[in-house]
């Protein structure tokens, strides 16, 4: 019989995803529900005949305020999206378009977000070339590597910050500054995962677009926001420009059309003010929990850690499983867990994740992988229930396949 | 992915699980566990009838679910030269998806790699 597991008092599994979205703050829910309710606030922000309009523009250029204060950018630089899906398309779009008589060149890497890879595979098909660099086995980019990625016909280097499978982040200060003396090559950095967990500076890292999220931090989903540089500096000639996506009402300068969602930017602006003064303490916190996480889950053995450990969010812990098969694990642990595997993007696909495939790992250990978020409700009790879970969990998988402890690594070669 | 109650009831609980050895036991093997599915049975029969089924897997909920209901259901009937209920039968019992079928062979090649062996040598 098994042993009792503690789910949580909602008799629901322990959340431990925070990195796929995170619980709204519930002082953003009542701001922006005292929006929805409101008899003075829901005016379009567009409307310029009367105060409704006036009241419903000044809160969203205040909340683009705060999430340009959050990341360190100037106000009349943020544009509002749906997503960071749709700002990696904007950005990733709107400078292959414009910038289409310069060059048709882009380079990323293989580990980027899908948001990134799919625009960049449906350029290939319209006729740009894309270069994908394959990062060491940590999952960092050496500078080195896209510095010799540059052709004279780059237009677009797009890297992301914290990557959201792996939690390690790129130095992305360097990117900025090797874009910046080749001139007339801009970087795109996919920031959704950063705030909250690392410092973040868009002026101050030389980035000239960078894609941000309302969800990732305690925020809404349905919205994002895409940083547009317009900065002219010593290292820059000129501001990048953006072909747009969307046309119809010549919102956010005319890069992206569409009646703006007056409580979606304002929940996201204070959610990311919030995530901004995020204290020390809290870092500290996440810290420790993650550290208990891989020392539970390391006793068990046969356990690998996905992603660099010195340059990484300790918001994120991935690892591999030796002697498991990946659905087995996912279906034994998700009664009691909420976890992915991979990219929860991705975890419609059965397939395992590129991400770790382009880390080195093998097909059967990518599928047997486990992708724990760390966030603001992450007690000690959902760390040890994860590492209760998983030990027996594990413990039992390689019991039926033959491979406990000492034997997993044999039985792994030797089928 | 959503599994059947069975399924999920074979897969949180298997009996049977593990190996056998002494004289009349014969071991099938299938599979490959770089490929993703790997079933190993292990048959010990006296006089044509199962005395006891064990086996192991590395594999999905559903492989491991059909492999350990297998294990469970044939002890005390006869051995024939096919499984106790065939790939149709068990993929409809448990609600396997189609395009899960190749793994029921797996389990057919396992089972029949034991099972035939035994047969003949009882002659």
């Amino acid at each position: 019989m098994k042993p009792a597991t503690q789910v949580s008092t909602a008799g629901m599994p322990v959340y431990l995803d925070h990195a796929s979205t995170t619980p709204v703050d519930s002082r953003v829910a009542a701001r922006m529900a005292e929006i929805l309710n409101s008899e003075t606030e829901f005016g379009n922000p567009a409307s310029v005949s009367h105060d409704y309009g006036d009241i419903a523009h000044a809160l969203v250029e205040q909340a683009r305020g705060q999430v340009a204060s959050a990341v360190g950018a100037a106000s009349n630089e943020v544009i509002w999206t749906s997503g960071a899906t749709e700002a990696n398309n904007l950005a990733i779009f709107g400078v292959a378009q414009y910038y289409r008589e310069r060059g048709r060149h882009i380079v990323t890497s293989r580990t980027e977000h899908k948001a990134v890879l799919d625009p960049c595979r449906e350029l290939e098909r319209r006729g740009w070339q894309v270069t994908y660099l394959v990062p060491d086995r940590e999952g960092l980019l050496d500078p080195d590597q896209v510095a010799a990625a540059l052709r004279q016909d780059t237009v677009l280097v797009s890297v992301m910050h914290v990557n959201n499978e792996i939690g390690v982040v790129q130095n992305i200060g360097a990117l900025g500054a090797i874009c910046a003396r080749h001139g007339g090559i801009w970087l795109h950095v996919d920031a959704a995962q950063s705030l909250g967990k690392c410092p973040i500076d868009f002026a101050g890292l030389g980035v000239d677009l960078m894609s941000l999220s309302g969800h990732k931090v305690y925020g809404p989903k349905g919205v994002g926001a895409l940083a547009v540089a317009q900065r002219k500096d010593g290292s820059r000639s000129a501001r990048v420009q953006l072909a747009p996506l969307l046309f119809g009402g010549g919102q956010e300068r005319g890069l992206r059309a569409g009646t703006l969602a007056t409580h979606q930017v304002v929940g996201m602006g204070l959610a990311f003010e919030l995530a901004s003064s995020i204290s020390s303490k809290e870092t500290v916190r996440i810290a420790q929990l993650q550290r208990r996480l891989w020392q539970g889950l390391a006793s068990i053995g046969g356990v690998l850690r996905n992603g660099s450990v010195s340059r990484s969010v300790p918001h994120v812990l991935n690892v591999s499983f030796e002697g498991v098969e990946g659905e087995s694990l996912l279906a034994a642990v998700r009664p009691y867990l909420a976890v992915s595997t991979g990219s929860a993007c991705n975890s419609a696909l059965a397939e395992p994740s590129y991400v770790l495939r382009a880390l080195g790992r093998s097909e059967r250990l990518s599928e047997s992988s486990l992708r724990f978020g760390l966030g603001r409700t992450t007690t000690t009790s959902d760390i040890d229930t994860a590492v209760a879970v998983l030990s027996r969990e594990v413990g039992r998988l390689r019991d039926i396949a033959g491979a406990r402890s000492g034997r997993v690594a044999d039985a792994v070669a030797g089928t | 992915m959503n599994y059947s109650e069975l399924t999920r009831r074979y897969f949180e609980s298997p009996g049977s699980v593990g190996e056998l050895s002494g004289a009349g036991v014969f071991r099938g093997v299938a599979g490959n566990r770089e490929q993703g599915t790997w079933v190993q049975f292990d048959l010990q029969c006296e006089s044509g009838t199962l005395q006891a089924v064990r086996f192991l897997a590395f594999a999905c909920p559903h492989t491991i679910a059909v492999s350990a209901w297998l294990a469970e259901q044939s002890v005390g009937k006869a051995l024939m030269r096919t499984l106790p209920e065939s790939v149709q039968e068990l993929r409809d019992r448990f609600d396997v998806p189609a395009d899960k079928m190749g793994r029921l062979l797996i389990i057919e090649d396992a089972w029949l790699a034991a099972a035939i062996p035994a047969i003949d040598y009882r002659g």
